[in-house]
């Protein structure tokens, strides 16, 4: 009897601590909403969905997006497009007033939003390198799309923050301690990138409603940093090529119709997030009430300087009285609610830009009669006259009046303008007791520089 | 018929162990047949010396180590053999072992004893241990001190009551949390929270609500809220490495053990308690009235070199009355709290088997104008039962908390500081929200939008254990708890002013569903005994513990009415934001060794190897362990005879490791997940994070020496300790500079992080007599925090954030010289020379903002039938003052009335520099450089009468057997500080500060 209880005894304490042995109890599955990273790369839908990823974060987070914290709304209040009504707080105020510190958190927000989608190019860049899983279409089509969005963020955070890192890799050791690079090496890699994303792409669209970018896109968006970079040749050839292929490509004559979704002058633009949905433009500059307290109103100089009888005053801005004063909002987008089925997309790169960009080009290689052909089209769909002999000067003044008036308060053109006209300063020293010269640049974010030293010095005057 | 109960509850044993002792219930059967002497129902009743009876005296049956607890007129009732022998004991008497000899009645009488520890056990979570003979630092707060306190967290009836265990209130909304760290700050990066036991069930305190619904109150919703506090019997804090280490990986930040009511045996006894409160907001801020603010406005537009008041400056240029003055504060977080709370509960049993049902209910509003409360109901079920001859014993604990919280979806805290006071009225004429021609955004439309959550915690916990020999016992605690939560923000169109015609396509929702659920297994074995004068006491056990949890989170956006917003299926846009689940799974062994020579010379040694599924292979394991040795001074006869004053001395050490596991499920891995989005119809997959699978366990090495003395035969009780804890290879999110393509990283880190300090408690019996009783405790904290090593910090990204040799509580600030008299400008220090003030080089001026003393002061005077309390809670540290997050004067938003003393004009020596609109650059940047200035911290030290309570007690005579108790309470009645800018406990910018209550109540007890 007590030899078997010792033996019972012995059953338990041997049961009791050899259980905890083994390790197989503390290992767990991966949760259903989250995949490995190789396994990704393996599946054309997963590696679709991730690079997906990009062009959402892009509609509905940061830069271009067309939400409260687009740069479309920033740099409108920033430069001279709209003006501020609200209660004089915040980071619209901010803006409207030039006071932006480098302890923003909006612009902490933006810097860290297009990084983390970098991140997400280089990601999908990397997982497709040697890929055998994916064919080679397939794999051509994501790397093309990944390389020209790449490309696409960081040309926009060099045009707001001046020398940037240009980040190609997911290391983050590497990329914890990387430094800036100057204006001509930015330049150098986005050529390369641009250049490799339009030999990868196809020319034709992968989806129907040209909301994923193809060749053209890229040598258009490429036409456009040429002449942000002052590489006029390329910008003009670029230009030239796209602008050829009108079986693609066709003016809208209708100032209607530019903005609807299956406008054919669109080279690329955002899919909403629901089927029936709208863009986010609409919903951030549309208000039905004055003064708009949570919205920006277009300047009266703006509104003051459109030329008499310039369509788009009528067909691309609104007024809204409150019986004593008249307060206008873009009225590009026009659907600001879910209609039966979306109506409108965002579009990011159009026609329009493209004619303005040759214009540029062929003026600043010479070609003034060339450049006023390319703004008469401009013109003439916004029911202006064509124009004729302007001097070098004169084409350069249209020039910039066609630009404000024809992409107002899309994705900060006019700001980027002012900068590359040098007309900053005379343009909005008067209407901003705050401006300073420096402004020019944003501050890098404070927490950036406090977390990679590497990136001192902050920019000037900051 | 005693035979046919006995055998079936011989049966009832048999089917019990073999669910829970499978792996030994073939022994059982031979155990069971053991022959026990015949058994008698012995009965009696325990009185004092004064002959008056004594409830609540705890008897134990001595051979069999089972018994009861004497009933509210002292009387008691048991079953035992003739021969056995009776041990009565209860705390601040002397214990009592009286043989029944044959008899039937035994009446006992039981004196005073004037030792304070006399009996006091503790519990340390898998053993319990005298206060007399613990070698570990093991804090204690009872059901009489936490039920003096009107609150709906456990926490906060800690506060102020434990010697380093600083608890600050994240807001004085109901359902919000509270931030709790005992001995200060381990990690730099992962979670400090303490690990939080229930009933013997680990009870994750993390938050499961979906973040985008809970802004009001920070975002997360405390689970804590789901445990009672009126449930709550006692709550025990176990402090230094003898104490925490057999908890391992999750010891590191210390151990809170609740533990709820049970019930006693005897005939049925009810209890219930009813109260009513009455709160509002503790402090205001001192804000500018109207001619002060249009002062200032108009003073800062001529500042700026502005004549015409622009069309947006409402206040000043004409289109608001400017006579107007309205105290926003008032106005909308002015409002009387009104708080009820109702609990009822039923006890009792025989010697075999004892049960306590309870149920409890209490609703409160809010501050703000307009419908919100909070509420919460709670049922707990304890039931024991041992056998007959006390082998074998069970015990069941359940308890289900149901709350629910109705907020407006902002704290208008922050709009009611800065409001104009010359704001149009909030209603017009026509009992509409005013919208003053839309020159204002109403704040009252803000309550239009909802915040709720409703969830319901089920705690349960089951233990058996069975006397497998003498001296050795079997044990296995069970344990499942599952919290659920649905929570939701409902912006419904109406917020905005009706003139935008926004209509229900504008309205949208947010709505979370999450679950978490977990269960735990821990068998035990535990062996006590004696080898001469060694009494051993070993323990040996191993834990097996799965937690899963589900979030889902929707977003539901274009209604057909806002009648709907209540069904998510009616709107337009539908999205799922969230569904995501973590697994987590974790298991160990661990166990005690306690050596006690001659009640004087204790050794207690711990140790556990903890395996968890946070981390990759390789780092799953590691072991933890500590040495906790105590030695009786007292007991020395050369002490005794030197120095008979002392009644009491111990000194004691502990020494060893713990870890801290806080850092989520699945960092290891390197994955893509959902991103809640989609493009073109695809659902997107966003990288999650950046990958390292190399972490491991956080290390933390505690030491501690402590003595405690009593004086007088224990009259005062004196105890110091001293700790030093020593955080290593810190696992901590590093945060990481955005071009990494995230905020941080989940890594070790090679830095030393160290909290040292001392903890002093007194307690003192100042008055002692039969008719009065006075006694006073005092405990007080002084706790140093400071990073003592951190290679490469210079290269790090915390080069900005943090000094080796100072606190990590730091902030690194800008040093303001003042205001330049010509421009009218603050001044700067400028560190580096450079001659320009910048950031990050110009902030070198350090702010500790950790405190650097905390305590409390607790008297409960007895005084016949009345009863009198007060807790006093007491801080020396420093807040951020009113520049911290603030506007710059001068803008259209109202200031406290410091900013009257600014410059004027050039040459004006001022201490606060010119108004500005907002025009004048080099102001604005000045003063947000001087808002993270020094001079944005001021002194935040107060003293808070944090509890006053007087209570009568009618006279049993009266009230024919009935304890009834009749009391009014306060709650942070009187805050005595130099603070001047709202609460100083206050850490939530833009919060509600605490509230302060009046509560009456009753107790009844028949």
């Amino acid at each position: 009897m007590k030899i078997q209880r010792t033996i019972y005894h012995l059953y338990f304490l041997v049961w009791s601590l050899l259980i905890p042995g083994c390790t197989d109890f503390v290992e767990t599955d991966l949760p259903p909403s989250q995949l490995t990273g190789e396994a990704v790369f393996t599946d054309r839908a997963t590696a679709t969905a991730a690079l997906a990823n990009i062009y959402a974060g892009l509609r509905n987070q940061t830069l271009i997006t067309g939400g409260y914290r687009g740069i479309g709304n920033l740099l409108g209040h920033y430069a001279d497009e709209l003006d501020h009504y609200g209660d004089g707080i915040g980071t619209i105020y901010n803006f409207n007033i030039h006071s932006v510190l480098a302890t923003e958190p909006e612009l902490a927000t933006l810097w860290n939003n297009s990084y983390n989608l970098i991140y997400a190019c280089n990601s999908i860049l990397e997982g497709l390198e040697d890929n055998t899983a994916l064919s080679e279409m397939d794999r051509e089509q994501l790397q093309g799309e990944a390389l020209f969005l790449r490309g696409f963020i960081h040309f926009y955070l060099s045009q707001l923050f001046g020398d940037i890192p240009y980040v190609m890799a997911t290391d983050y050791r590497e990329n914890a301690q990387i430094g800036k690079l100057g204006s001509s090496e930015i330049y150098e890699l986005l050529v390369s990138d641009l250049e490799r994303a339009i030999d990868l792409l196809p020319e034709l669209y992968v989806t129907p409603d040209r909301i994923r970018v193809n060749r053209y896109a890229a040598m258009a968006f490429l036409a456009r940093v040429a002449l942000y970079f002052g590489d006029w040749d390329r910008a003009l050839s670029l230009s030239n090529d796209v602008l050829a292929r009108t079986d693609l490509y066709t003016w809208e004559e209708d100032l209607d119709q530019v903005f609807l979704k299956g406008s054919k002058g669109t080279l690329w633009q955002l899919k909403p997030v629901a089927s029936e949905g709208n863009t986010l433009e609409a919903q951030t500059y549309i208000f039905e009430s004055g003064p708009p307290i949570n919205q920006g109103a277009l300047t009266r100089s703006f509104m003051d300087g459109f030329a008499p009888g310039d369509q788009r005053a009528v067909h691309w801005t609104r007024g809204i009285t409150n019986g004593t004063t008249v307060w206008h909002h873009p009225y590009k987008y026009k659907a600001n609610a879910p209609t039966g089925s979306s109506v409108e997309h965002s579009v990011v790169l159009r026609l329009g830009e493209l004619y303005l960009i040759r214009a540029e080009a062929r003026m600043q290689l010479g070609a003034l009669d060339g450049a006023m052909a390319d703004l008469n089209k401009i013109r003439g769909r916004a029911g202006l006259s064509d124009m004729e002999g302007l001097d070098r000067m004169g084409v350069e003044a249209a020039l910039i009046q066609e630009r404000r008036y024809e992409l107002f308060t899309e994705f900060g053109h006019r700001w980027f303008d002012l900068k590359r006209f040098q007309k900053a300063g005379e343009v909005l020293g008067p209407l901003k007791p705050n401006w300073q010269e420096y402004h020019l640049l944003f501050p890098i974010p404070q927490s950036e520089l406090l977390a990679n030293p590497n990136l001192n010095p902050q920019n000037d005057g900051y | 018929m005693q035979l046919v109960t006995q055998r079936m509850r011989r049966g009832i044993l048999h089917v019990l162990l073999y669910a829970f002792l499978m792996p030994f219930c073939a022994f059982y059967v031979q155990a069971g047949t053991v022959l026990e002497p015949p058994q008698a129902t012995i009965s009696g009743t325990v009185t004092d010396t004064s002959g008056s009876p004594l409830a609540g005296v705890n008897l134990v049956v001595e051979s069999k180590n089972v018994g009861t607890i004497s009933g509210l007129d002292g009387s008691f009732s048991v079953q035992a053999s003739p021969t056995d022998v009776l041990v009565f004991s209860m705390v601040g008497f002397k214990s009592l072992t009286v043989p029944i000899a044959g008899r039937n009645v035994v009446n006992v009488i039981m004196e005073e004893d004037v030792t304070q520890l006399g009996e006091v056990v503790l519990n340390a979570g898998y053993y319990t241990v005298t206060e007399r003979e613990r070698t570990g630092n093991i804090g204690k707060v009872t059901a009489s001190e936490i039920e003096k306190q009107p609150v709906s967290n456990p926490l906060s009836a800690l506060q102020g009551r434990m010697a380093g265990v600083d608890i600050t209130q994240s807001s004085g909304l109901p359902g919000a949390g509270f931030n709790i760290q005992i001995r200060g700050r381990n990690s730099i990066g992962a979670g400090n929270d303490p690990l939080y036991i229930v009933d013997g069930v680990p009870f994750a305190s993390d938050p499961i609500n979906y973040s985008q619904t809970s802004g009001i109150l920070g975002g997360s919703i405390s689970p804590l809220n789901g445990i009672n506090p009126a449930d709550i019997e006692k709550i025990e804090v176990l402090k230094d490495a003898d104490a925490t280490a057999i908890y391992g990986s999750r010891g590191a930040n210390g151990v809170v053990l609740i533990t709820t009511k049970k019930g006693r045996s005897g005939k049925a006894e009810f209890n219930i308690h009813l109260n009513t409160s009455l709160g509002r907001a503790t402090r205001f801020m001192d804000l500018l009235n109207t001619p002060q603010y249009l002062e200032m406005r108009r003073e800062a537009f001529a500042n700026d070199g502005i004549e015409d008041y622009p069309a947006n400056a409402h206040d000043v240029n004409g289109t608001w009355d400017q006579d107007r003055y309205t105290d926003w504060q008032k106005e909308l977080i002015g409002g009387t709290v009104h708080r009820t709370m109702a609990r009822a509960s039923v006890s009792g049993g025989s010697n075999g088997t004892r049960y306590l049902i309870g149920g409890s209910y209490q609703r409160e509003n809010t501050v703000f104008p307009g419908e919100s409360g909070y509420q919460k109901g709670s049922v707990l079920l304890n039931l024991d039962h041992n056998s007959e001859d006390g082998r074998f014993k069970l015990h069941f604990s359940g308890n289900y908390v149901v709350d629910d919280n109705d907020l407006p979806a902002a704290d208008l805290t922050l709009t009611s500081r800065s409001l104009a006071p010359n704001a149009p009225a909030l209603y017009g004429e026509d009992g509409e929200l005013n919208w003053a021609g839309n020159t204002w955004n109403n704040p009252l439309a803000d309550l239009e939008s909802r915040f709720s959550s409703n969830s319901k915690t089920l705690t349960t916990n089951g233990t058996a254990s069975y006397a497998v020999l003498k001296g050795i016992t079997a044990k296995v605690n069970l344990g499942y708890t599952d919290a659920r939560m649905d929570d939701s923000r409902v912006l419904p169109s109406t917020r905005y002013n009706p003139a935008y015609g926004a209509d229900s396509r504008y309205s949208s929702v947010y709505r979370g569903t999450s679950s978490r659920t977990s269960w735990i297994l821990e068998p035990q074995l535990q062996w006590q005994g004696s080898m001469g004068q060694l009494q051993l006491d070993v323990l040996l056990g191993s834990t097996f513990q799965q937690q899963d949890q589900h979030q889902l989170g929707l977003y539901a956006q274009g209604f057909p009415s806002n009648e709907l917003l209540g069904d998510i299926s009616a709107a337009t846009t539908l999205n799922i934001n969230l569904d995501s689940g973590t697994e987590y799974r974790y298991q160990a062994i661990f166990g005690r060794i306690n050596l006690n020579h001659r009640q004087k010379y204790i050794l207690n040694l711990t140790a556990r190897r903890d395996g968890s599924s946070r981390f990759g292979p390789g780092n799953q394991f590691a072991n933890f362990g500590a040495v906790g040795a105590a030695w009786l001074l007292s007991e020395e006869n050369f002490i005794k005879e030197a120095l008979p004053v002392i009644s009491y001395g111990k000194l004691r050490g502990s020494y060893g490791t713990t870890g801290n596991d806080q850092i989520g499920d699945y960092q290891f891995w390197e994955t893509f997940s959902l991103g809640g989005t989609n493009y073109d119809g695809v659902s997107v997959l966003q990288p999650t994070r950046l990958f390292n699978p190399d972490f491991g366990w956080e290390r933390n090495d505690k030491l501690e020496v402590g003595l405690e003395l009593g004086f007088w035969k224990d009259r005062i009780l004196l105890a110091g300790n001293y700790y030093r804890n020593r955080s290593s290879n810190q696992l901590v999110g590093i945060p990481m500079p955005g071009t990494t393509g995230f905020t941080s990283l989940q890594a070790n880190l090679d830095a030393i992080v160290q909290n040292k300090g001392v903890e002093l408690e007194l307690t003192s019996r100042l008055v002692h007599t039969r008719k009065v009783k006075w006694q006073l405790s005092m405990n007080l904290s002084l706790p140093e925090n400071e990073l003592i090593s951190f290679p490469g910090l210079e290269a790090s990204t915390y080069a900005n954030r943090l000094v080796v040799g100072e606190p990590l509580g730091i902030r690194k600030l800008y040093y303001s010289t003042g205001v330049d008299p010509t421009t009218g400008v603050y001044q700067f220090r400028d560190y580096n020379g450079d001659g320009v003030i910048s950031s990050p080089n110009d902030q070198q001026w350090i702010a500790d903002m950790d405190p650097d003393l905390y305590g409390g002061l607790a008297n409960n005077i007895n005084i016949g039938p009345f009863e009198l309390d007060f807790l006093f809670q007491f801080t020396k540290q420093r807040q951020w003052n009113y520049l911290y997050n603030g506007g710059f004067p001068g803008s259209m938003m109202n200031q406290p009335v410091d900013v009257l003393d600014r410059w004027g004009e050039a040459g004006e020596n001022a201490p606060l520099q010119r108004y500005t609109t907002g025009n004048n650059a080099d102001a604005v940047s000045a003063f947000f450089r001087y808002s993270g200035s020094n001079r944005a911290v001021s002194d935040g030290s107060f003293v808070r009468l944090k509890t006053a309570s007087v209570s009568y007690r009618i006279p049993a005579k009266l009230t024919k057997g009935m304890d009834c108790r009749v009391y009014l309470q306060g709650q942070n009645l009187w805050t005595w500080t130099s603070y001047r800018w709202g609460d100083p406990e206050f850490i939530g910018v833009g919060r509600l500060p605490p509230l302060r209550q009046i509560t009456l109540g009753t107790q009844l007890t028949f």
